[in-house]
């Protein structure tokens, strides 16, 4: 079963270094699809955090599709993050391109949509925001 | 979700000067509420207004959804630790085991028993000889077994050892984990702020400076920084809570429910000690929250 | 909330066991001898006036002797109890807590602040009624023999005095009783207010002992209206009467015993002279007299002079009313201090 630790310098909120174990461990192999994640108690008495923190984590780890609970028996991983394949990237690519032409038409100069485009990341993955 | 603690305009005054004013609350179940500030702001009239060992001067207060300390009911839901955790010098742990037994009629004897075992206190020592995270373990093991529904917790921690402060916040959490208890915790330390509480609560001078949940006030709170520029010329919804300037440079720290387009900034997530140290700063003026616009849709 | 009061309580309700086992065994060592000594002065067959002498013989063969001191003793730690009771068990009660901020977990269990309180004051103070109130009757059975022959008519001494005068009276029947229940709950209501122990304990015992002096000095002699006689300055039995050493001033102080009524309390008496006016110049004709070697004949002098003394005083009869409202007076103020009590713990902060 996988060990959580905290970092608490780095200034990454606690609920987030937690699923960010999730996924490394899912990358290294350390966990795979159908392995049990500790308990929120599990977790509370080893790192003394606040349980909601955890139920947090998990859930967002079910939001991502990568975990589920099970009521009475517990949280478990159901598939691995998948790796960003081309077809994926190839998508993304097209649709953002489109959104290019079109925000140039519309008037907005390389500023513009740059600022635009820092807001909507930041705001997207800033740290320590739900 | 039903609130565990609704205060409306609380105050209390001693003599002349008033300990705590205007303060309104409502602290949802559920959650371990950091209750920060610092010495003398008021948090602990605050936690003794809740367990009806103080009556207000001004105001109303309701716990659980009854007035405080109204029946022994009551009074077996709310749980209190006191600053510096007291406990009887002359009499044996195994003896404070049977107050709380005595005393509740919900005691959870194997909870207290299982928990002076699992944190190694002699049964048979009398209060006076334990050391100071003993105590604490102590007092905890006797507000936990008591099973009630709130448990008020006031700076205990303070003058612990850090390995001592940490045990001690390990068997609160475990408890929280265990039976869904509501805890408020009063402290003026801001580290284990973020590990630990979920709803926080800034009292300065006897005034509430801030509350609510910890996510939603990092949510609505960023760093700007950027090329010097007066505050008063900020859009309207982002309110500086706390500022600094050199010749060239502000840095600013807003309450804002909305992003922040301007490209000028540099807008960094504040963390939750940055935030609380910014409200307990008395030289911050906290400008008063605007009514939100509600778009009709 | 009863088993936590003996457990808090323990160490003292054993101390005061011992302390009432100790005094037991040493009354119980000594009361039989003493009750012999009485009988063997043939006090034990004979009754009423013609007993004087022999009774007056068995307290002055007790004078200077252990018995006297053992007397002394007892009737010291009957006045004690209830002032050591109030200092140690009844200023410590709250204070103690406050001080030491267990306060905090005693009241935040699931037992009201009244409740608390309610059974401890019930519970400790019963105990120190008992515990006065048994040293009282234990004591009261071993000094009997000496209180039948004071009643006799045995001569006023150190140790034999009529039950109505203050030592007594302070130590007899059920006055011990009231004093226990006032001293414990002043020493409580004092460590609500103090809210700390060692200053509460010294407004207790400085609050208990004034009101020992003045109740007796000043409300008990007016409990009731005095009664007023004028005897015969020969049939005094104090001693000689005082005078100046020209001898130009006299003063004829009555002693504790009323002639002619045996059993009563003596509050003041005087010489007076036939008009029954208070008089203190020697007269003419006995000032020749010497008082010290010839005190009897001073008082003749005095007699044939048409001086008499004149006394106040309160009689036999009124002892035991006089028992009941002293009693009623310091419980009921034991009572005001409990409901004060009360009153203050809710309001607490």
């Amino acid at each position: 079963m996988i060990e959580f630790q905290l970092d608490e310098t780095s200034g990454v909120a606690t609920y987030l270094q937690l699923v960010q174990q999730v996924h490394q461990a899912l990358r290294m192999g350390m966990l795979e699809p159908g392995d049990q994640l500790p308990t929120a108690q599990q977790v509370v008495a080893r790192l003394a955090i606040n349980p909601n923190t955890v139920h947090k984590a998990y859930r967002e780890l079910e939001r991502e599709g990568l975990a589920r609970a099970r009521p009475g028996l517990g949280t478990f991983i159901t598939r691995s993050p998948s790796a960003t394949d081309p077809a994926t990237q190839a998508r993304f690519l097209a649709a953002m391109t489109d959104w290019l032409h079109s925000a140039r038409s519309a008037g907005l100069g390389p500023d513009d949509i740059e600022a635009i485009y820092r807001t909507a990341f930041r705001t997207c993955f800033a740290e320590g925001v739900a | 979700m039903s609130a565990v603690i609704e205060a409306s305009g609380l105050g209390k005054q001693y003599r002349r000067t008033w300990a705590l004013r205007d303060c309104t609350l409502a602290i949802p179940e559920g959650h371990v509420v950091g209750l920060v500030g610092p010495n003398g702001a008021g948090k602990t009239t605050l936690l003794r207004l809740v367990t009806g060992q103080l009556t207000p001067t001004l105001g109303a207060i309701s716990v659980l959804g009854e007035a405080p300390a109204v029946s022994p009911a009551q009074l077996a839901r709310v749980g209190f630790v006191a600053q510096d955790t007291p406990v009887y010098a002359r009499m044996r742990v195994a003896d404070h085991l049977r107050l709380g037994a005595w005393l509740n009629p919900g005691w959870d004897d194997e909870l207290a028993q299982r928990r002076i075992g699992q944190v190694g206190l002699d049964p048979k020592q009398r209060g006076g000889a334990l050391s100071g995270g003993q105590r604490a373990q102590l007092a905890l093991t006797l507000a936990l077994a008591k099973r009630s529904e709130l448990l008020l917790l006031d700076e205990p921690v303070a003058s612990l050892d850090p390995l001592a402060r940490r045990e001690f916040l390990r068997s609160l959490m475990e408890a929280v984990a265990e039976h869904g208890t509501s805890v408020v915790l009063s402290s003026h330390l801001v580290t284990d702020l973020e590990r630990v509480c979920d709803y926080l609560i800034v009292l300065v001078a006897s005034r509430v400076r801030i509350a609510g949940e910890v996510s939603a006030l990092l949510a609505s709170h960023r760093r700007l920084s950027g090329p010097r520029r007066d505050p008063g010329t900020l859009p309207a919804g982002q309110d500086v809570i706390e500022q600094s300037h050199t010749d060239k440079q502000s840095t600013l720290l807003v309450r804002t429910d909305d992003p922040v387009h301007d490209p000028a900034w540099t807008v960094t997530p504040v963390g939750l000690e940055e935030l609380v140290l910014a409200y307990m700063n008395p030289a911050n003026d906290i400008p008063a929250r605007r009514p939100q616009l509600r778009v009709a849709s | 909330m009863i088993r936590l009061t003996w457990l808090q309580f323990r160490t003292q309700a054993v101390a005061a066991a011992v302390a009432l086992a100790a005094f037991a065994i040493l009354l119980a060592a000594t009361g039989p001898n003493l009750a012999s000594m009485y009988a063997a002065d043939g006090l034990g067959s004979c009754h009423g006036g013609s007993c004087q002498s022999l009774a007056e013989y068995f307290t002055g063969s007790l004078v200077d002797g252990p018995y006297m001191v053992l007397y002394l003793i007892s009737v010291g730690v009957i006045l004690l109890a209830p002032a050591v009771i109030g200092l140690f068990w009844g200023a410590p009660l709250i204070a103690r807590e406050l001080e030491t901020g267990t306060c905090d977990l005693a009241w935040n269990q699931s037992v009201t602040r009244t409740r608390w309180l309610a059974v401890k004051l019930t519970l400790i103070g019963l105990t120190a009624i008992a515990v006065t109130e048994a040293l009282c009757l234990m004591q009261s059975r071993w000094a009997a023999p000496i209180g039948r022959a004071v009643g006799d008519g045995a001569p006023e001494g150190v140790a034999a005095q009529g039950r109505f005068t203050q030592l007594v009276f302070d130590t007899h029947g059920i006055t011990p009783l009231g004093y226990a229940a006032f001293a414990f709950t002043l020493g409580v209501t004092a460590g609500a207010l103090i809210r700390r122990t060692i200053p509460a304990m010294a407004v207790t015992l400085a609050i208990f002992a004034a009101l020992q002096v003045a109740i007796p000095l000043w409300v008990r002699p007016n409990l009731a209206p005095a009664d007023h006689v004028v005897v015969p300055v020969t049939s005094l039995h104090t001693g000689p009467a005082l005078a100046d050493p020209d001898g130009s001033t006299f003063a004829l102080p009555a002693g504790n015993f009323v002639p002619g009524h045996p059993g009563a309390w003596l509050l003041s008496g005087g010489p007076v002279n036939t008009a029954g006016q208070p008089v203190s110049t020697t007269p003419a004709a006995c000032t020749a007299m010497p008082v010290e070697s010839n005190p009897l004949a001073f008082n003749d002098c005095l007699a044939s002079q048409g001086i008499r003394e004149a006394i106040t005083y309160q009689p036999a009869g009124r002892y035991w009313p006089f028992q009941w409202t002293e009693t009623a007076i310091y419980l009921a103020l034991a009572l005001a201090l409990t409901g004060y009590c009360f009153q203050r713990l809710s309001r607490l902060s």
